[in-house]
């Protein structure tokens, strides 16, 4: 599968250009640095050094905007874990157990987990890439509507009653999660629920409004709080400990490897991309773990399968770009967009007679997953501090930045009211005691089960049949109710031997 | 194949940031405008055609006017936000757009209230015309244009089709059906968000057959087969496919469609009105940057058009194309 001719000159290639290697750092600096400011997606990280890229030469440019796309990927997750805002849409579920961790006093040992879930990820997508850039590419472009709202069903089962007290509650956050997310236009071009406000055309602002859900829960519940680390001992940082969350990676190997497969092949299809892969990855993890009930509380465990899935999907994404010359999000339209500015058209065409420049692409990566763990743990080590820092400076800073990232997102005013109407909102949900995340999931799920189911009846010409033509999207559906099944009658034996336990005699 | 045109490319921007420099000095003493930075606003994200065009296209036409300019994007409910937003400028010619006016101005007016009219827009030049382009996947059975049509003539149910909700190519696929007497209500579309999407359902066989904009397939043009192109002249892109006059021709019927997006530098006719002597010298500097040599090699390169139709030519096919979008709108908004 690997051409070793070409694989010999893309090394030469590499080995030649001090210039390809000289804008690494920057890069993941560049995108880790963007990627922690909460509004400023991965894509628009690289769309602002995208004008720079223009007076570089072909290589050292892709390799530079890869290595915003692979330090953004991680730079979402320091402030997912330290203040349970995900610097990106692919950093949701990091707040689920990475925050825990960090009001803990596990924030060095979540971030450390983070970063190595997130390098062994890239790395272990490329190592796919790599061998199977083509295969991927096919499989990819197969995933139809029925396949895709199978695997948003699937990822809605999982995490539809996250994080409440009751399912009832849990059921009734995910409800309207999903009530949100069909704001706007739907795919067939019918308007609902805009109330003739213009920004809503599109539907809710999804990061704002995630923002403001996830930071006024936490960030109000804070009031009492005088740090986010309550005890002072544990508010030190510490390479040794963040280098112990890295150890965590390695002893959860199952984990990271499901994220990483979830990652690849979930995160390369177009329009899905990592932020639906975090989201599933974490929901598989905690079904599948012994230990399901203590996530949410700080395993780390949902930090590594959140972050090991958003990190592949960055191989995932590369695969439909370089051998199809299809960009499956932002990020990656915004790398066929370098392409084309160097006169150089992705697609089937350039991986046939640019071989060796894909595969310096792909060895690039490599080592920049390398030099992401060094990077990436300087960085920490440095973003760490804010846990120091007194709340009530902290939190204001917050909501200042916030909302800075919010009106930078959509560019108007229209980002900040968003943020603000989904604190308060937010704020009234965790006051009762109704799960907040679950509103976040099906924000982001909704809409694309919504989307999907709509075009699934649409081929069938709403012949429910049909469905029976699609063998993948059934065999997913019965790979979740087989799983379901397991998993309930492994918690009613658990529940039964409780209580024989409690019983006595 | 890495270094190609880029060490050209350099040179040419050190030459542009040059010129630039010599043109803006008399240019001060001549008259204020332009005095700052222009911008060009792209109501559409990052990476598609018009923001290809528009950065493409922005250090030329820093070149030939003398002021810096930069790209902004504005994208949302179908251009509706950018448009909106670009009318509440003032009209002091520091912001132009270049966006598929035709057929997303009107069609935004037609389809989603907006609250302008297609002729608060004044075209300067619309160098990109798309096209309809009916394909389906290599790997699909359908072979050409009839055999469609025979399929859904046989049973309007045999084939799925996708599309885009409210575009030219559903407007194209109305008349088409018309024409042949298929019952358009029993086909099975399937409507996607974007050309992207659609592009993607037909290549990966999502969909039997796809209506969408034939430019955009050109990257992957090895894994459709093109069927029928809606145009009354044969493409240079795709020599062989059929064209619609032709397949009228055979059929018996009047040939009718809509051309599909047409791109380029579109300002407002208040700006005109108000500022005709800035207006001058902005449609000055984009004519010029639009025929200057360099910029007419570096765009071919990436595939973007730089004919130049200029303005009376431009309105004219905008205003049509929005003439036409309006006698269909019925088809637009029933579905």
């Amino acid at each position: 599968m690997i051409d070793t001719v070409a694989f010999g000159s893309a090394v030469a290639m590499l080995a030649g250009s001090l210039d390809a290697w000289l804008w690494v750092v920057p890069g993941l600096l560049i995108g880790l640095v963007f990627g922690a400011l909460p509004g400023i997606s991965v894509s628009m990280a690289m769309a602002l050094v995208l004008p720079a890229t223009l007076y570089m030469e072909f290589l050292p440019a892709i390799i530079f905007l890869t290595s915003v796309y692979t330090g953004a990927g991680f730079g979402g997750s320091i402030p997912a874990v330290l203040i349970n805002i995900p610097g990106t849409s692919s950093a949701v579920a990091t707040t689920f157990d990475g925050y825990p961790m960090a009001r803990a006093g596990k924030h060095n040992e979540a971030l450390g987990a983070a970063l190595f879930a997130s390098c062994i990820g890239v790395l272990i997508s490329y190592m796919i890439l790599l061998v199977l850039v083509q295969p991927l590419a096919e499989v990819v472009l197969r995933i139809g509507p029925y396949e895709m709202a199978a695997i948003g069903i699937w990822g809605m089962v999982l995490l539809g009653s996250i994080g409440g007290s009751s399912v009832s509650k849990g059921m009734f956050a995910a409800g309207l999660g999903i009530l949100f997310g069909t704001v706007g236009m739907n795919t067939a071009g019918y308007m609902r629920g805009d109330m003739g406000i213009p920004w809503l055309l599109d539907g809710i602002p999804t990061i704002p409004a995630m923002v403001g859900l996830l930071a006024a829960s936490q960030l109000f519940a804070l009031v009492n709080a005088k740090f986010i680390v309550e005890a002072e001992g544990d508010r030190g940082i510490s390479l040794r400990r963040i280098l112990a969350g890295g150890a965590m990676v390695l002893k959860n190997p199952v984990t990271l490897l499901r994220g990483t497969a979830i990652g690849v092949f979930v995160g390369a299809v177009p329009g899905i991309g990592s932020s639906i892969a975090n989201l599933l990855s974490y929901g598989e993890t905690r079904r599948t773990s012994a230990d399901a009930e203590t996530f949410g509380t700080g395993n780390v465990k949902g930090v590594i399968a959140a972050e090991s899935a958003n990190s592949s999907s960055e191989g995932g994404s590369m695969a439909t770009m370089l051998a199809l010359g299809i960009p499956g999000g932002g990020a990656t339209a915004i790398l066929l967009a370098a392409f084309a500015m160097h006169n150089v058209i992705g697609g089937p065409r350039f991986m046939e007679q640019s071989r060796d420049v894909v595969y310096a692409i792909i060895l690039s990566n490599f080592a920049q997953a390398a030099v992401l763990v060094v990077v990436g743990t300087i960085f920490v080590y440095g973003a760490s501090t804010i846990v120091r820092l007194p709340l009530r400076y902290l939190i204001p800073s917050v909501l200042v930045v916030s909302t800075m990232g919010a009106f930078a997102m959509e560019g108007s005013i229209a980002g900040p009211i968003t943020l603000y109407v989904f604190a308060v909102l937010g704020w009234l949900l965790s006051r009762y005691g109704f799960p907040v995340a679950a509103v976040v999931v099906g924000l982001l799920l909704g809409r694309l089960i919504e989307t999907e189911m709509l075009r699934a009846w649409q081929l069938a010409g709403g012949d429910l049949w049909r469905v029976l033509d699609y063998p993948w999207a059934l065999g997913i559906l019965g790979l979740m109710v087989l799983s379901l099944a397991l998993s309930l009658r492994r918690d009613l034996a658990k529940r039964r031997a409780l209580r024989a336990a409690a019983s006595p005699g | 194949m890495t270094a190609t045109g880029t060490p050209m490319l350099r040179r040419r921007a050190l030459l542009a940031a040059g010129t630039g420099l010599a043109l803006a000095a008399p240019a001060a003493h001549a008259q204020a405008y332009p005095d700052r930075p222009l911008t060009i606003l792209v109501p559409f994200a990052t990476g598609g055609y018009n923001d290809r065009l528009a950065r493409a296209m922005a250090p030329f036409v820093q070149k030939h006017i003398g002021q810096p300019v930069t790209v902004m994007n504005r994208p949302g409910g179908g251009t509706v936000l950018g448009n909106t937003f670009f009318l509440q400028q003032p009209d002091d010619g520091y912001m132009v757009m270049v966006h598929s006016a035709g057929p997303y101005i009107p069609v935004s007016i037609l389809t989603r209230n907006a609250r302008y009219k297609a002729d608060d827009f004044w075209m300067i030049n619309l160098p990109s015309r798309d096209l309809t382009l009916m394909a389906c996947a290599t790997g699909k059975p359908t072979q050409s244009v009839d055999e469609v049509v025979a399929s859904l003539k046989r049973d309007p149910r045999s084939l799925s089709v996708g599309l885009q909700p409210a575009s030219a190519d559903l407007i194209n696929f109305a008349l088409f059906c018309q024409a042949h007497g298929i019952d358009r209500s029993a086909v099975r579309v399937v409507t996607y968000d974007g050309g992207g999407p659609a592009r993607n359902a037909v290549a990966g066989g999502h969909v039997d057959v796809g209506l969408v904009g034939g430019e955009g397939f050109l990257p992957i043009k090895d894994r459709i087969r093109p069927l029928l192109m809606f145009t009354d002249a044969k493409d240079s892109e795709y020599p062989d496919t059929p064209i619609l006059t032709d397949h009228a021709r055979a059929a018996g019927f009047e040939p009718q469609f809509v051309e599909g997006s047409q791109r380029g530098f579109v300002t407002s006719k208040r700006f005109v009105d108000a500022q005709p002597e800035r207006y001058r010298i902005l449609l000055q500097a984009i004519e010029r940057a639009t025929k200057d040599p360099e910029c007419v090699t570096t765009l071919g390169g990436q595939q973007l058009a730089t004919t130049w139709y200029g303005p009376e030519a431009s309105n004219r096919a905008y205003l049509a194309t929005a003439a036409l979008m309006e006698r269909y709108a019925d088809l637009l908004r029933s579905r």
